[in-house]
């Protein structure tokens, strides 16, 4: 679901916002005001009760007009098979359906509830096999039923040739051996062959027979990636650009970067659905205006601005300051945590000794590098751990007291490296080589070398960034990167990074960690049914890989973006980390 | 006239394909993997494998060329994209559209720009030329000189947002640029596009006035006016039969470039104004280390030039009879 870009030129999209390598470029480096931050808040798993519609109502709120959406790209994917991006998934939410999905209240509590299903999901084996009912009244865009044969249909096509952009995680647990190529075991739909692991007792029911435990599969499916394609119109690889609607819009128009037009599904029923409020009744997207522009647009508010938001562009860097200090445009604006963190790998292959490692934690530059990357606005919260706070469990502590100490500590530092033996080893820094990130390099190496550190810093062109920090055996010893889960669970915001089994080129591992206590607590915790207890374990996986210190942990990302004046309901959506379409209406 | 076009049409298609074989090969030498993006977060190695064979990319790089350069006649199948009907450029790697297609769709607004801009930049930038080159020394020149120099050193990142604020939205005068189908209403198209336009023209317009003013001052100079003067014709006649045609010349030569530069792709003014045409592909292609796509802009770019080219030869044909093609 909020697959904040990890590979490949999603990653660098996703920079190019961040600013390649965690700042956006030209950020001046005044000193801002804090950013205003909401508690965490507590992501629980909901009741069939939870899951029925009609979403309730927003106060105030009424039905009609047309909502402009402006952004700077096209949504590179709409075959839910296909999507991965959290930019992709938010539109989505608009005219595909899942069969479970979050739901926000007003304080900001995250609930999982069913929403193709009549509730999230049920398993007695601890997780081994889930089934899921469907609601009635559940109809596609021409009014034909949904049922449970379209909804094994979606899983089987994920296995064909040609989607290979989505998430595989249901893909590896429905075939036989979950250590061999999913492919290999079954190809997909198109040849007449059924995936048997999938069962339809009738028209209602779905059961899932996954090749092991799995007891946040109900999380699993709330991924647009796992949203529901109708055997009669699937249109292969057509299908990307024109998905058939199950839920309260159909695409009418979408012209590839340029603008898409939306329009009610009228065979959508609100009393099926607990999320979305569908007052508006129509979208108009449009594409290619750069955040220096909607921010300007924003700003103005003139015409059909006014009646405008934007799921991703924030506002743009060098406007910041000016939006913070003027309480009009501050009523109209959204901000919050983002499911994404951003950090500093440290190779552990590379640097054995744990010692060496702590005292890159403790001799950090992290404050010098959020002034320079332009504040916390444009950053996000410091860091001191693996989980971001939007993560179901995550547990706050600060091993190495950056909190205390966030411009960096190098005399404790220097004891370390003294416990260590090696009072000046030699360490590479690999950096993405911006204007942004030269002077964050300069800052890293003063404070490291002022410990004891000889470094070595390697610029790496940003367009083949990851190529060159993708192989096992690549020679540097600290580079940056990001990661956000895919649910809110430990599952996917520790488990393929820290993996110590999970280690190959260009797998997320990047810190090559293969701590075998951590590998068998990532078991553990995989196995646990209940949520919450699920949460505490991964909290204290969190903390074994602190003690190992295998990262410097960078920022909790951070959005702030506007709306025009003429919406009301324009809310930050933590699970996807920028705006959400589901409560918008125009005044 | 008819051996001098095919010579020359003959000689630009073996610059195409030369340039097409040299971009082809210098985008391979970056040391990028484009089937990473096609793959999801978590890239297991098989899945790239299927990739790199679902995009052709599994094949020798000569091979890949062929498969390319065949496409654009009789179209090819990919397994990532579906079929790509002929003339196919392939699949962009960004957008997963056939880049013919949105190259195609992108031209008109490219076009439109170019071309009117065209007219602006010439009509006024000839006018003041002439103008200044008719009243030489006089306050006129010195005002058209003058004002010409300032144009020529503004930039369209600069005046483009301010007249924008301006002229949009503070006193809401015209609407803000975008493209409008002339076919869909010919008004619209106009006005949508004025202020790109007025923007173009007062960065171009100065160099051909300067140009045109001085091309005239230096024909008025030459023996074969000196001689219609001495056999009694006027100064009007002189100004508008003789001396013209010899000033035309270095404009046109010029104009052809900065024709084809624009339509190669408005790189910086679509940028500006939020406009969808070829210099917003050429500049997505860039940034998204695109291949299919930067071929595809790169060949419409280097096709307008060698194109224009021919069409500035033949011209001069008209303009200047001593020229003559064979």
């Amino acid at each position: 679901m909020t697959a904040v870009l990890a590979a490949g030129a999603l990653a660098l999209a996703g920079c190019a916002k961040g600013g390649g390598g965690g700042a956006p470029q030209g950020a001046a480096s005044t000193s801002q005001k804090p950013l205003e931050n909401k508690a965490v808040s507590a992501i629980t798993v909901g009741t069939a009760q939870d899951s029925t519609g009609p979403a309730p109502e927003i106060q105030g709120a009424k039905s009609g007009g047309t909502v402009y959406m402006i952004d700077r790209d096209d949504f590179s994917h709409l075959d839910p098979g296909r999507v991965y991006v959290n930019y992709n998934s938010s539109v989505s939410k608009l005219f595909t359906r899942t069969l479970t999905a979050y739901k926000h209240d007003e304080s900001g509590n995250i609930k999982l509830v069913g929403d193709l299903a009549t509730d999230t999901g049920t398993t007695d084996d601890g997780g081994k096999t889930w089934k899921f009912a469907l609601k009635d009244g559940l109809k596609w865009q021409d009014g034909s039923p949904i049922t449970s044969a379209d909804i094994k249909y979606s899983f089987e096509r994920l296995f064909a040739d040609f989607i290979t952009e989505g998430p595989d995680y249901a893909e590896t647990w429905l075939v036989p051996d979950p250590n061999k190529p999913f492919r290999d075991q079954y190809k997909g739909p198109y040849d007449g062959k059924e995936l048997d692991t999938i069962e339809t007792p009738d028209d209602k029911t779905v059961v899932f027979h996954l090749n092991g435990e799995h007891p946040d599969f109900n999380f699993t499916v709330a991924m647009t990636g796992y949203g529901a394609v109708p055997k009669a119109q699937d249109t292969k690889q057509k299908y990307d650009k024109q998905p058939f609607s199950s839920g309260p819009y159909k695409i009418v128009s979408h012209i590839t970067d340029k603008s898409m037009d939306l329009e009610r599904n009228e065979h959508w029923d609100p009393k099926t659905d607990p999320i979305r409020h569908a007052y508006p009744d129509k979208f108009h997207m449009e594409f290619g205006v750069q955040a220096q522009q909607t921010t300007e647009r924003f700003m103005a508010d003139t015409g059909n601005d006014k009646n405008a938001f934007t799921f991703h562009n924030a506002v743009a860097a060098e406007r910041v300051q000016e939006v913070l200090g003027n309480a009009e445009l501050m009523k109209r604006s959204v901000q919050g945590l983002t499911p994404f963190t951003t950090f500093y790998n440290i190779n552990t292959k590379r640097i054995t000794d744990v010692n060496v490692r702590k005292a890159i934690i403790t001799a950090w530059p992290a404050k010098q590098i959020q002034q320079i990357s332009g504040g916390e606005v444009n950053t996000g919260k410091i860091a001191t751990t693996v989980m971001s706070p939007t993560v179901l469990g995550y547990e706050a502590f600060d091993l190495y007291g950056k909190l205390a100490k966030p411009e960096g500590d190098p005399e404790a530092a220097k004891k370390l490296l003294a416990d260590s033996g090696n009072p000046n080893p030699t360490v590479v820094y690999a950096y993405n080589q911006t204007p942004t990130q030269e002077k964050v390099t300069v800052a890293i190496k003063e404070a490291l070398t002022k410990a004891g550190f000889k470094v070595v810093a390697k610029p790496l062109n940003p367009t083949t960034y990851y190529d060159a920090i993708g192989p096992v055996d690549n020679k540097f010893d600290i580079y940056w990167g990001g990661w956000a889960a895919d649910w809110p669970t430990g599952s996917t915001a520790i488990q393929p990074q820290f993996d110590g089994r999970q280690i190959a080129d260009n797998a997320p591992n990047y810190t090559h960690i293969n701590v075998p206590e951590i590998n068998e607590a990532i078991d553990k915790a995989n196995a646990i049914t209940d949520a919450a207890e699920a949460g505490k374990a991964w909290a204290a996986i969190d903390r074994m890989i602190m003690e190992q210190a295998a990262i410097v942990p960078e920022y909790y990302q951070t959005y702030f973006g506007l709306y025009g004046s003429g919406l009301g309901g324009v809310k930050m959506d933590p699970i996807e980390g920028e705006q959400s379409a589901l409560d918008i209406w125009v005044k | 006239m008819t051996s001098f076009l095919v010579r020359r049409v003959a000689g630009a298609l073996v610059i195409l394909l030369i340039i097409s074989a040299i971009t082809f090969y210098l985008f391979y030498a970056i040391p990028r993997d484009p089937a990473r993006a096609f793959c999801g977060k978590i890239c297991q190695p098989e899945t790239l494998a299927l990739i790199r064979h679902n995009l052709g990319m599994d094949e020798p790089l000569f091979v890949q060329y062929w498969h390319w350069l065949v496409g654009i006649f009789v179209g090819r199948e990919f397994v990532q994209f579906g079929e790509c009907p002929a003339p196919c450029l392939g699949y962009s790697f960004a957008t997963q559209e056939p880049v013919f297609g949105a190259i195609v769709d992108r031209f008109p607004v490219t076009l439109s720009l170019t071309v009117g801009a065209s007219v602006v930049i010439l009509a006024f930038g000839i006018l003041t030329g002439m103008i200044a080159a008719w009243k030489v020394g006089q306050p006129l020149d010195k005002v058209a000189s003058a004002s010409s120099v300032i144009g020529a050193s503004l930039q369209i990142y600069f005046v483009g947002p301010l007249l924008a604020f301006y002229l949009v939205d503070t006193m809401q005068l015209i609407p803000r640029p975008s493209y409008v189908p002339i076919t869909e209403s010919p008004l619209e198209w106009f006005t949508h596009l004025l202020l790109p336009w007025v923007v173009l023209s007062i960065i171009f317009t100065a160099n051909y006035t300067r140009m045109t003013r001085s091309q005239m001052v230096e024909q008025l100079a030459e023996d074969y006016v000196r001689t219609a003067r001495a056999k009694g014709m006027s100064n009007r006649a002189v100004f508008f039969r003789f001396a013209w045609r010899g000033a035309m010349i270095p404009i046109v030569t010029i104009f052809g470039v900065d024709l084809a530069t624009l339509l190669g792709g408005a790189i910086i003014t679509e940028q500006t104004f939020s406009l969808h045409g070829i210099g917003e592909l050429a500049v997505r292609a860039v940034q998204n280390t695109d291949l299919p796509m930067l071929l595809g802009v790169t060949i419409v770019g280097a096709a307008a030039i060698v194109l224009l080219n021919i069409v500035v030869d033949v011209l001069y044909a008209f303009i200047d009879p001593r020229v003559r093609l064979g």
